[in-house]
């Protein structure tokens, strides 16, 4: 091989050395962390809210006018909603995860402790909510009917029981089994506390940015904001878009008094919450395709132009007994010495820029494995983008070497 | 060493054919000293460029030491032209980001030596031609005539049968010349058969043998050389 003399032949180009290969160092620092990021993005757009999301969507009522009675409505609207053909299930219920709004509070265990030993989601539903949602309990039980109360934004009104996902079950009672236990969901000092009465696998909380986001509380309990209720279906498989169509006008019919609103698949909750993380996704997607395409052009470029520098050179070490082979092995070595230079500088600044993310944006560690495989694809990519003008210099007939111009 | 019979160099486009060499014959002995005459375009350096194995024919029959060159493939003819044949460029063709070793180093890389045997062979060839102390340095800090000694030492590095030169000494003033000039007599007196392309006739009366070129053919052969007998033999190991 000639690596001593492609490199120090390369020495003497520095410029376009230096070049090229901080393009390729960029380029590894920028994919690198690009991929990484949309990994994470992906990741997170693909945590599993818990519920059922394909068969389900949301729909809000607003009374207006005096005399509006929320409570009677929603009971109705309920009853109704259930009767609908298609529908499998359905409750009321507060907010709904994804949407990125509801209650949330910080729990605690004993009335004096200050601080909160984690803050939850509240969701506050009837006995038909882990239906609805599509729940899976996996201790104690469901909600009895008769235990569904009304809580409003100023009665504090703590229910007897609740539910909790598992993962809030174990940070408040770890390796101990929640089911009969107690702890605080409302003001410790001024409240009793709760007992946990059955768990549920997994149910996020509404915020996809919360830290805590598989804690949840299901109360049993009508949170009627104003005169405004929101109900969840759950309609028969393959059948929610057609339940869609007809619950507007249905509830509309039963109550002129209020305007009916809001209708959305939980699908489409799903994809509104998530918008600016697939945006994220596609932008560094396309960074990086265009920082791929501009590093390929730029290597064909270079290579290019020393070919068309060097034909005579090319000519005269076809002359002194180089074969086609031959050439087309120096310029491949010569790239992948350039592209190995530029990717060692790349390493460094991939990391580098890792920290800064991390100092600056709570971003996570760079797994290892990032850098050699991105060695790999340059490396991959120098050679497929340099394989033309090798060629082509590979072609070059050695009587060149005698011609005078 | 060298022998053409009846050789035709025909280039053809869509539109016209055009014989650069017709009916091309000539033979030169081993330990000659030819020189090759002719006007420009007369056909001077497609026959360097065939004899070199540069370019291909397209009639008659090539012999180069023996061997029949004639249908070789590319690979072929890249190791036989490595092997048997040193060139001399009227531009010396030294590659200017290598220093003189690694310049000298070129074409024994592509014969396959070990880098101990390059290391001698360089170090020998460079040494005969007085620039064994600028090894390191890079043809850009060499004068013309310097440089073409390089390039001399470069072609004699492998221990080539035939040396080829084409216009060695164009690009040199006078003195340059000679002093190549009388490099080229010492390697040829050391037993290399050398084939000299000019249209210089002070070079080539300096030669064994003129064969004057003109519309592709051979219009003299000269006269029948009386080669010389080498005064201190000291062939490069092959």
């Amino acid at each position: 091989m000639e690596i001593r003399p492609i490199l120090s032949a390369l020495m003497r180009s520095k410029v376009a050395l230096v070049l090229i290969g901080l393009q390729i160092a960029l380029t590894l620092a920028i994919v690198c962390n690009a991929l990484f990021i949309i990994g994470q993005r992906l990741e997170r757009m693909q945590r599993p809210s818990g519920m059922n999301e394909v068969d389900t969507f949301a729909v809000t009522s607003s009374g207006f006018g005096e005399g509006f009675d929320v409570r009677s409505t929603m009971e109705a609207d309920v009853t109704l909603l259930r009767s609908l053909p298609g529908v499998a299930a359905a409750t009321a219920i507060n907010s709904l995860p994804l949407s990125n709004g509801g209650w949330s509070s910080g729990l605690v265990l004993k009335p004096d402790q200050r601080t909160p030993l984690a803050s939850a989601a509240f969701y506050f539903v009837d006995a038909g909510a882990l239906d609805a949602l599509g729940l899976k309990l996996v201790a104690g039980r469901n909600f009895k009917p008769e235990e569904i109360g009304y809580r409003t934004m100023n009665d504090n009104v703590t229910p007897a029981g609740v539910i909790v996902t598992r993962a809030l079950a174990e940070k408040l009672f770890p390796g101990q089994g929640a089911v009969g236990r107690q702890f605080y969901i409302d003001d410790p000092r001024t409240t009793p506390p709760t007992t946990v009465v059955g768990v549920v696998d997994r149910l996020q909380e509404p915020w996809v940015d919360s830290k805590e986001i598989e804690y949840s509380v299901l109360r049993p309990q009508h949170l009627p904001y104003g005169n405004s209720s929101t109900y969840l279906v759950r309609a028969e498989p393959g059948r929610r878009d057609e339940v869609m169509k007809q619950v507007e006008d249905k509830l509309a019919a039963a109550n002129p008094s209020r305007i009916v609103r809001g209708l959305k698949s939980v699908e489409s909750v799903r994809a509104e919450a998530y918008a600016a993380d697939r945006a994220m996704a596609l932008i560094l997607g396309a960074v990086i395709v265009a920082l791929l395409t501009i590093t390929a052009l730029g290597i064909v470029g270079m290579a290019s132009f020393w070919v068309t520098q060097r034909t005579k050179q090319i000519g005269t070490r076809r002359a002194l007994g180089a074969t086609q082979f031959d050439i087309l092995r120096y310029f491949l070595t010569e790239n992948f010495l350039i592209t190995t230079l530029g990717l060692l500088v790349g390493a460094v600044l991939t990391y580098a820029f890792n920290v800064w993310l991390m100092t600056h944006y709570e971003s996570p560690r760079l797994p290892w494995h990032y850098v050699p495989v991105g060695f790999l694809c340059l490396w991959a990519l120098g050679q497929i983008a340099v394989l033309g003008p090798a060629t082509r210099a590979s072609r070059v007939p050695p009587a060149v070497a005698t011609r005078s111009v | 060493m060298l022998a053409m019979k009846h050789l035709q160099k025909v280039y053809r486009t869509h539109l016209i054919e055009t014989h650069a060499l017709r009916d091309f014959s000539i033979h030169v002995r081993e330990g000659e000293f030819v020189a090759v005459t002719g006007p420009s375009g007369s056909g001077k350096t497609t026959f360097l460029n065939i004899a070199g194995l540069l370019e291909e024919f397209t009639g008659g029959e090539y012999k180069l030491d023996g061997v029949d060159v004639g249908g070789m493939n590319d690979a072929e003819r890249s190791r036989l032209r490595n092997e048997k044949i040193g060139f001399i460029f009227q531009g010396f063709n030294l590659i200017p980001d290598l220093n003189l070793f690694d310049n000298v180093d070129v074409p024994l890389r592509y014969r396959g030596f070990n880098a101990a045997e390059r290391k001698r062979r360089i170090e020998e060839s460079l040494g005969r031609v007085g620039l064994a102390s600028r090894m390191k340095h890079y043809p850009s800090e060499l004068s013309g005539g310097q440089q073409q000694r390089v390039a001399i030492a470069r072609a004699l590095a492998g221990s080539p049968r035939l040396l080829l030169a084409d216009e060695p000494t164009g690009n040199l003033d006078s003195l340059m010349a000679r002093g190549v000039m009388e490099l080229m007599e010492e390697i040829n007196r050391q037993g290399t058969t050398i084939v000299m392309v000019t249209h210089d006739p002070e070079l080539a009366v300096r030669a064994q043998r003129n064969v004057h070129v003109m519309d592709g053919q051979v219009t003299d052969l000269g006269e029948e050389p009386r080669l010389r007998v080498p005064a201190s033999p000291e062939p490069m190991p092959a």
